[in-house]
């Protein structure tokens, strides 16, 4: 109990000092209020922004992209990765479109996703697909691909059908990195949702981050911004739990 | 010294030779091996670290089909792997995300629920694991993993049960508690056995028939008929003459002195 209390302090420790700091900071006057406003100023725009609503509703937009974006991301790239994974056919064909097309940051497909969707919400969740789907990928084909020869070799010794041997030894194996890559992606897309949000967007929090930018009010920005790291770290959470709920064998 | 394949043999295995390809090189791996194996009889495969008697005995689970020669079970020729033959490696080898019973159960498709439970149930009893069905791979000992992979590998009621090296990597107590229960489990089921061991001791124990491996390439040397009653004394006389007969063909220098050496 005691140690848990202690582990409990260490874990926001950081965050305490961040904001002490802070505080002090504003205290002696070293603030510049249009640079970094104050701690009481960012918790009272917090407070009438959950009281209008406005946060709630462009955080719902916003969690509604992701999601959106993120499954499209997962399924496919969980289904192309196993694929991928299996054949080396698969693999060589596709191998340099993928290690091209993956280090372009999604922000630079904003022109072209504007042609080609319009400005509308599936160029949104394209751009939101983008961020998440290669990490996720990549990580498939690397679980898949570094699945155990010798436990292969003992499915093959039981001439285990091929699709039992793919759902019951090669996917169960490659578990850990798919869960990875589903982790990463999934903070990949919420780094993408302010990109994503940059195509006239009149909702969203990457919608509220720019648009309170171009009045000046770093509060707000600091709130958005805040507001996507806390969602993202929840959701992040809940899959950590997930996967310690689904890899029991570790 | 190689036999010839005879017609009526259970197992006969006729002239298999092996080279592999290293760094351009070419490595004579198994020259020419021949032997039969009786069905019912558990026969020892014994040589040293490298000599060629793992790819010998993946050979024979047809892990490995790219040979020259022949391996044929029942009249049939091996081609590729099939249930019929149980395949026990050095390392347990179980499914880490599978419990002990899930693992045992893996390749018992097309049989109803019931007929399922009871096979796992019979073969948990018959390696002592009863009590460890619910367990993860990583809970268990390693001698307690290897009988799970033992138990594994008879769940499919294998007319041959291969075995490479299986209790290499456990401790001597285990090891010959192992012993003991391969053979308690040999009587019951009747199993054909062929096991490549590193450890002459281990050989002329479970054996009928001892086949002793040179070294690069790997080749016959030696068959020796072990016929000796079972229970086995480990230190009876006769034990120990035919153990000295396989260890003389090791441990001679060129003078022909034996050197010592310790199991």
């Amino acid at each position: 109990m005691v140690k848990k209390i202690g582990y409990a302090a260490e874990y926001i420790t950081l965050v305490t000092a961040v904001l002490v700091f802070w505080v002090i900071m504003d205290k002696q006057g070293q603030l510049n209020p249009v640079i970094m406003p104050p701690p009481e100023k960012v918790w009272n725009t917090f407070v009438s922004l959950v009281e209008k609503g406005t946060l709630r509703t462009n955080l719902l937009v916003s969690l509604g992209r992701v999601l959106n974006g993120y499954l499209l991301a997962a399924v496919l790239g969980i289904v192309l990765g196993i694929f991928i994974g299996l054949s080396k056919h698969l693999d060589r064909l596709t191998g340099l479109v993928i290690q091209i097309v993956k280090p372009i940051p999604p922000i630079a497909w904003i022109p072209l996703v504007i042609l080609w969707f319009g400005i509308g919400e599936s160029g949104k969740v394209f751009l939101i697909f983008l961020g998440g789907f290669f990490t996720i990928l990549i990580n498939v084909v690397d679980g898949i691909r570094q699945t155990d020869d010798k436990l292969i070799e003992v499915s093959k010794s039981m001439e285990t059908p091929f699709l039992k041997h793919i759902f019951l030894v090669v996917i169960p194996s490659a578990a850990p990195n798919i869960f990875t890559g589903l982790r990463t992606g999934l903070s990949s897309c919420w780094m993408c949702v302010v990109a994503a949000e940059l195509v006239s967007s009149t909702t969203g929090l990457g919608y509220l981050i720019i648009n309170a930018r171009q009045f000046g009010q770093t509060d707000k920005v600091i709130i958005g911004m805040l507001t996507i790291g806390l969602v993202g770290k929840v959701m992040d959470s809940l899959l950590k739990l997930v996967e310690k709920l689904t890899i029991r064998w570790n | 010294m190689s036999e010839n394949a005879s017609n009526n043999a259970y197992i006969s295995v006729s002239n298999i030779s092996k080279t592999f390809e290293r760094k351009g090189e070419r490595v004579k791996a198994l020259d020419d091996v021949s032997f039969t194996v009786d069905k019912g009889n558990i026969v020892c495969i014994v040589g040293a670290s490298g000599c060629g008697k793992s790819t010998l005995l993946r050979a024979i689970a047809g892990l490995d089909p790219v040979h020259e020669g022949t391996v044929t079970i029942d009249g049939k020729e091996v081609t590729r792997p099939q249930k019929t033959r149980g395949v026990v490696f050095q390392e347990h080898r179980l499914f880490p995300w599978m419990t002990v019973e899930k693992n045992i159960g893996f390749a018992l498709g097309g049989r109803s629920g019931d007929e399922k439970r009871d096979i796992i149930k019979r073969n948990i009893e018959l390696v002592g694991l009863s009590g460890f069905e619910r367990s993860y791979p990583k809970q268990l000992s390693g001698g307690m993993a290897q009988r799970a992979g033992i138990a594994r590998a008879l769940a499919n009621d294998p007319d041959v049960l291969l075995l490479d090296e299986p209790f290499g990597a456990l401790d001597t107590f285990t090891k010959i508690a192992m012993q003991n229960e391969l053979k308690r489990i040999q009587n019951q089921s009747g199993t054909t056995m062929i096991m490549v061991t590193h450890d002459i001791d281990e050989a002329v124990y479970l054996s009928d028939k001892v086949i002793v491996l040179s070294s690069r390439p790997g080749k016959i040397k030696r068959t020796v008929s072990v016929d000796l009653p079972v229970p086995r004394n480990r230190n009876s006389y006769e034990f120990l003459q035919i153990r000295k007969l396989i260890y003389d063909e090791f441990f001679t220098d060129e003078t022909g002195a034996r050197i010592e050496y310790e199991i």
